[in-house]
């Protein structure tokens, strides 16, 4: 299977895949201490939309970058405007944001298909790693690169607000803009990852990593590295496994994934972390 | 003439505090009591920004230390103890692990509310009574300006209540402002506030 690395585009993939691995990876257990699973679901249909806002204005099939950004930042930062002021429950108030980003998806996407075959849209909804370009690697290291950096930096706060709201306004103060940076730069961070998991499964890249770790890793640091390690081992897997049998890149890489996750909960030690509570 | 820690005027929060006023002296321990219901941890949301209010609240500059009434440690993540302190202590993401400096720092913070030996336990592992002198430990250090303490002795034991109380003593010594929620008679306070129905009674 390794003599697939001859050629160059799948050499392409395989960058491209293990740079969306480790950012994704290294992510993912901000966006589970986050509770932000459903956040990015949102933003990968959001992408589709974008797709379909993208072609209908004119932008190229395969990059519509500046619609899938626009569209994708609009509702994430709608999200977090609205969640900060309306006393909606987080879960109901992406709910509703997940069933409008579909709703308005489907609905121009019968408007685009009307110009295109639907199954050209096939790679941005279900994952093209073959046809990843050097332009989308140089983008996507940018990006990721960039979105390490910030949330290294604002590590501390995002987690410690995680941990208790309360305890966190208390020690940094009250900070909104740290959420709205995070979003942004996780919102970006699965735009350019697209064409890697696909628009639908993106989300899988930023929850089950963490997940998976969380059987194993009894401290934040090895959480982490198993996190990133997870995410590159089912990403390269997947890459092979959609060469090998001709399934979309993002679908193997969520059934790699999952098998991971499936593995480490059966072979995990028996000793598990009981949640405590006190108070009345 | 010295700014207080906390002044609070006129403070309505819906019908829950109606026109609160209190004053907490820097070096002053303030306790605030009343049945439940009466709005005291709704007063401490207030004084933190957690929630709508009309009145003023005015804090004195510098950190406010804060012990909350309710805690969950989220099995979500592995935090260890260690963890959970150097978010607030070390300038390096924590999970990179903490530099020798900070580690003998968190060390030293656990071991003054005898929890020595806690610091590479889970968080979610740890006992109320752990938890809660874990969060105390988290509060007071770097020295608050002001600190809020809800309910910091339920759930501790006598030895446990006897070094809260000392150490909140050390803490007026140092002129930190302390305003504590307890349903508990406390020799320790200079001042106390009656809460009921969202009025001061006494």
């Amino acid at each position: 299977m390794l003599e697939l690395l001859q050629y160059p585009f799948m050499v392409r993939g395989a960058v491209a895949v293990a740079l969306a691995a480790v950012v994704l990876g290294t992510l993912s257990h901000v966006v589970v201490a986050r509770r932000l699973a459903f956040f990015s679901t949102t933003v990968g249909q959001a992408a589709m939309t974008g797709v379909s806002v993208g072609v209908l204005l004119g932008e190229p099939l395969n990059t519509p970058w500046a619609s899938i950004i626009g569209v994708c930042l609009l509702v994430a930062l709608g999200l977090v405007y609205l969640r900060r002021r309306a006393t909606l429950p987080h879960d109901a108030l992406v709910g509703v944001f997940l069933a409008l980003t579909l709703g308005v998806g489907v609905c121009l996407l019968v408007a685009v298909t009307k110009r295109f075959n639907i199954h050209a849209l096939e790679a941005v909804m279900f994952g093209s790693v073959l046809t990843v370009t050097a332009a989308d690697n140089w983008l996507l290291a940018g990006v990721g690169l960039s979105a390490l950096i910030t949330v290294a930096l604002l590590y501390n706060r995002l987690m410690l607000q995680s941990v208790d709201g309360s305890l966190g306004r208390a020690q940094f103060g009250e900070q909104p803009q740290v959420e709205y940076v995070f979003m942004v730069v996780l919102t970006l961070a699965l735009i350019v990852s697209t064409k890697v998991m696909g628009a639908l499964m993106v989300e899988a890249m930023v929850l089950l990593p963490a997940v998976t770790a969380r059987q194993w890793g009894r401290k934040l640091s090895t959480l982490v590295l198993l996190s990133i390690a997870v995410a590159v081992f089912s990403g390269e897997a997947g890459l092979l496994l959609s060469a090998a049998v001709h399934v979309p890149s993002g679908a193997a890489i969520v059934l790699m994934l999952s098998a991971c996750f499936l593995g480490a909960l059966v072979l995990r030690p028996r000793q598990q972390m009981p949640t405590k509570h006190y108070g009345s | 003439m010295r700014q207080p820690g906390l002044r609070v005027g006129g403070l309505t929060v819906g019908a829950v505090l109606r026109g609160v006023d209190l004053t907490v002296e820097r070096g002053q321990i303030h306790a605030l009591r009343g049945p439940n219901g009466a709005g005291k941890s709704t007063l401490l949301s207030a004084v933190l920004g957690e929630i709508p209010f009309e009145g003023t609240v005015c804090r004195a500059a510098g950190r406010v230390g804060y012990v909350p009434q309710r805690f969950t440690a989220d099995a979500a993540l592995p935090w260890t103890v260690r963890d959970f302190l150097a978010l607030a202590r070390s300038s390096r993401p924590a999970f990179l692990g903490t530099s020798s400096s900070v580690k003998a720092h968190i060390d030293a913070m656990l071991a003054a509310v005898g929890l020595g030996d806690a610091a590479d336990k889970p968080l979610g592992g740890l006992s109320g009574g752990e938890l809660k002198r874990l969060l105390f430990a988290h509060a007071v250090d770097p020295l608050p300006a002001l600190l809020l303490l809800d309910e910091p002795a339920a759930g501790l034991d006598a030895v446990s209540t006897e070094r809260l109380y000392m150490q909140l003593t050390a803490l007026k010594a140092q002129g930190c402002a302390i305003l504590l929620v307890s349903h508990d008679p406390l020799e320790v306070a200079d001042q106390v506030t009656q809460l009921r129905e969202g009025r001061v009674v006494a």
